[in-house]
């Protein structure tokens, strides 16, 4: 007998997200779930995020209380877009049991879903029994997986973030989901640790172009410092600092592709910040671009001239790997 | 290929000749560096933070081509003799003094001496005598032109907002002009020579202690790397020509005054005799040139061992009167003695004591300097006479003492073998001895053979063959096959005492030859390096094969 209890989930909140150059309104759920199976990424603040550990019955019971908890507690049909977070995989069996993610479609049928993932979870199969749930024919490709890819190079990859898997394992992921009918969403990570400021920006020039042919969907966020994480521990230790905001704008003007970005954290020490005083404009403006892809927003912020640009450009030009960070 | 050849040194500090393919420079100096190594260009993506662990910093710590060598504290360093070694990310280490100075210690004695060390983005005005002193010597520009960029003026004594350049703070050539960027680095370049004339006058420490005032973090770095007293002492010389100037809280932790206190308790061996007096210091070194030692000697007239209690050093015996830094420290004089410097000297002189027993211990003294002696008298149970009534020099004082005094057997100091003792660790017996000539002109004969001479300048002896004859072991340096023409350089040295410190005299002994001299590098940097003077040869022997 399954009880009719609810849970709430880590966390769930309302928004709006551009889709196909219409912007929808849209639900974020992040899941507690039985934790990430790497769990060893730098930056990543939610390693502890996870229940103990519960036998498979109970971990999916827990589950789907979350599940009844946001039908609870969203408004039905007043969104289009569900985006589910777990601090792992989604379609990891392990972390969320088969019964729990079935109850996942069951319960967003005919919104559009993007699901994150390890890529290495990835299969045809899994993703096509997935979609036959969700899929009312309101949309043409009802599934986006979406993959925390952060960068195409694998040496940064592996050095800065410790993410255990290689671009190759990405493309041949985007590939199983492109064949079982999804669509795939790339999450890129700006400034990772042990890079320069200009290393940070090219490498996320260089990531968009190689990630376009294999992603509908690029976010890029820009690195924060979240408590108890290694990241966290080098930032208190001066050798780390999150990107400048002006190094956001940066990529984001020259990408010819549109990239969604939130800088989660923006304006603050221990996120993408500048000098403080032009923060939060900025801040606003790359929210903004995310929803409109309005260039136009961003070329005018970015030839704003408060004093703390010629900071950037030298940072930009004389930070080298064996003298950074220059700044605070 | 590159060389580095320290030339001169102050603990850590060094003037030295980096030779490398862009051409010779002078250090410490600042310059261009990506011009100075075109090879840094090729550096991408090698970033290692100074706190990273031993797998991530060996996993990733890459020597890359040429200069300089990257080094990191907890890898395995690649770097040898005649590198440029880059510490990088160093700047970093400013702000954390526990850190700086755990990291410096290691890789400074890890990484071979005789090489040059770059700092890269850490020199400003305000940053750099530090730097120098903790044993770097090459800066780029990075550092003051980032506080250009920044809008900040630099100065020596720290940053303020660009606009201070035109409130006269400073008059160079980049202030006439409103170059900000030009100013930050003419202050830096200053700064430079500025340190570098304070290590060639051998009193870089003075103005470490000065320097280090507007930034706690500063001060923190000096007072961690007093407390790493066996590093410290291994690299500073035995004795300086220099004078000393004791003027603030942290110069009574300088290394030069506990090995001095440390010697007199350990080494000294003092002239025989059961009755000791304890006398004020004096402004004028040797104290002994002074009015009220003049006095003092004339009443005690050699019935008592003299023994002078002063701060910082605690305890002064008369025969190590010249001794660096005992005929050389100048100290603020108000009549107010801290309870550190009580606890400091109390202590040298209860260890002293309890080493050396007097059956009378008469304390001319007065003010802090008997309380001390008191304190110290009371951890060693000992009952002190006290002689003083007033001022020592009063004429009661002085009549007490020499009442005090009446009837002791009188005796002669014995600077030589006081000295040796210090100096050698060694006993030797003066019996058939002479000494001619007065204080700092003295040179000690058997017969017509000088044995020793003293150096003016220091208050060490110099022993001469002779004279070595009667120092049996140890300061002995050990060198190759090969008869010295001039001075000894250390790839020559096969082995030498480990107790040989710059400037202390030395024999070099070979199958070939002996030498005498005096040690220009302690004896760590003469095992360890590859070039540069380790002994200053006097006179060469030539043994007979």
């Amino acid at each position: 007998m399954v009880s009719k209890e609810i849970e709430k989930p880590l966390a769930c909140w309302r928004g709006k997200d551009r889709y196909c150059g219409e912007v929808l309104d849209s639900v974020t759920v992040i899941l507690r779930t039985a934790g990430c199976a790497w769990n060893r990424c730098r930056m990543c603040g939610y390693r502890r995020e996870r229940y103990p550990a519960l036998p498979q019955g109970e971990l999916a019971e827990r589950l789907i209380r979350q599940v009844r908890w946001v039908e609870a507690n969203v408004g039905d049909g007043e969104y289009r877009l569900v985006k589910i977070f777990t601090s792992g995989s989604f379609f990891d069996p392990q972390e969320v049991p088969v019964a729990a993610r079935t109850a996942v479609a069951e319960a967003f049928r005919g919104r559009l879903v993007i699901a994150e993932t390890r890529p290495e979870y990835v299969n045809a199969d899994v993703l096509q029994d997935f979609m036959a749930l969700i899929d009312d024919g309101t949309w043409s490709t009802p599934l986006f997986v979406a993959m925390g890819l952060e960068t195409t190079d694998d040496r940064i990859r592996e050095k800065c973030i410790a993410k255990g898997f290689t671009f190759e394992d990405f493309a041949r992921a985007a590939s199983a989901a492109h064949d079982a009918g999804a669509g795939v969403k790339a999450y890129l990570l700006m400034k990772p640790p042990n890079l320069t400021e200009r290393e940070a920006r090219d490498d996320m020039l260089r990531s968009i172009e190689e990630v376009s042919p294999l992603a509908e969907m690029i976010s890029m966020n820009p690195c924060t410092v979240q408590t108890g994480t290694d990241v966290e521990r080098l930032w208190k230790q001066q050798a780390y600092r999150p990107p400048y905001l002006w190094s956001v704008l940066d990529v984001l003007l020259r990408t010819p592709v549109h990239v969604l970005c939130d800088p989660v954290g923006g304006g603050q020490a221990r996120g993408p910040h500048n000098c403080g005083a032009c923060d939060g404009a900025i801040v606003r403006g790359i929210r903004e671009y995310s929803l409109t892809a309005d260039k136009g927003l961003l070329a005018a912020l970015a030839a704003g001239d408060c004093g703390c640009r010629k900071e950037w450009e030298f940072v930009l030009d004389r930070e080298q790997p064996y003298c950074m960070p220059l700044t605070r | 290929m590159s060389r580095y050849e320290v030339l001169s040194r102050d603990g850590l500090a060094r003037i030295g000749l980096f030779e490398h393919a862009a051409g010779t420079v002078s250090l410490p100096a600042a310059l261009d560096a990506e011009a100075f190594f075109p090879d840094l260009a090729g550096r991408a993506l090698s970033n290692i933070h100074l706190s990273a662990d031993s797998a991530f910093a060996q996993q990733h710590l890459r020597p890359g081509e040429g200069q300089p060598v990257p080094v990191h504290p907890r890898a395995r360093n690649a770097a040898g003799s005649g590198d440029c070694v880059m510490v990088a990310n160093w700047h970093t280490a400013l702000a954390q003094p526990r850190n700086y100075t755990d990291w410096l210690i290691t890789l400074k004695n890890e990484i071979a001496p005789d090489t040059a060390w770059y700092a890269p983005a850490a020199a400003l005005p305000s940053t750099v005598c530090l730097l120098v002193y903790s044993g770097f010597d090459l800066f780029d520009f990075t550092g003051v032109d980032l506080k250009t960029a920044q809008g900040v003026f630099c100065t020596p004594e720290g940053e303020f907002p660009a606009s201070a350049m035109e409130t006269g703070i400073c008059g160079c050539e980049g202030c006439r002009q409103a170059d900000l960027k030009l100013h930050n680095r003419l202050a830096l370049q200053r700064e430079i020579t500025l340190v570098r004339r304070y290590i060639e006058s051998s009193r870089l420490r003075e103005l470490m202690e000065s320097r280090c005032r507007m930034d706690p973090a500063q001060v923190a770095i000096l007072r961690f790397l007093d407390r790493h007293y066996t590093f410290m002492e291994r690299r500073l010389p035995v004795v300086r020509s220099a004078p000393m100037h004791v003027n603030s809280a942290e110069s009574q932790n300088r290394v030069e005054v506990r090995r001095y206190a440390d010697r007199v308790v350990e080494r000294f061996i003092p002239s025989r005799t059961d009755v000791a007096v304890l006398l004020p210091c004096s402004a004028r070194k040797p104290y002994s040139l002074s009015p009220s030692h003049r006095t003092f000697a004339s009443v005690i007239a050699n019935r008592a061992h003299e023994l002078i209690v002063t701060s910082p050093l605690g305890l002064v015996p008369r025969e190590l009167e010249r001794i660096y830094p005992a005929g050389h420290y100048d100290v603020p004089v108000t009549g107010y003695w801290d309870r550190e410097e009580c606890a400091f000297i109390a202590d040298v002189i209860a260890r002293y004591l309890a080493k050396h027993s007097y059956r009378r211990v008469i304390a001319h003294l007065e003010g802090g300097a008997l309380a001390v002696a008191q304190t110290a008298a009371e951890t060693s149970g000992i009952d002190l006479e006290v002689t003083c009534i007033g001022r020592p020099t009063g004429e009661a004082s002085l009549r007490a003492l020499d009442a005090a005094l009446h009837g002791e057997r009188r005796m002669q100091h014995d600077v030589v073998r006081g000295t040796i003792s210090w100096q050698f660790a060694t006993e030797i017996t003066t019996k058939g001895l002479q000494i001619r000539g007065r204080s700092m002109q003295m040179t000690v004969l058997r017969g017509k053979q000088q044995l020793f001479s003293i150096d003016a300048g220091t208050g060490l002896f110099r022993p001469t063959f002779e004279g070595w004859r009667m120092i049996p072991e140890g300061y002995r340096v050990r060198i190759d096959a090969f008869v010295p023409q001039g001075d000894v350089l250390a790839p020559g040295i096969v082995d030498c005492d480990p107790r040989i410190r710059e400037g202390d005299e030395v024999l070099v002994e070979g199958p070939l030859a002996v030498a005498t001299g005096r040690a220009v590098m302690g004896a760590d940097e003469m095992m360890r390096s590859q070039r540069g003077v380790a002994v200053r040869v006097r006179k060469v022997r030539k043994i007979p094969q």
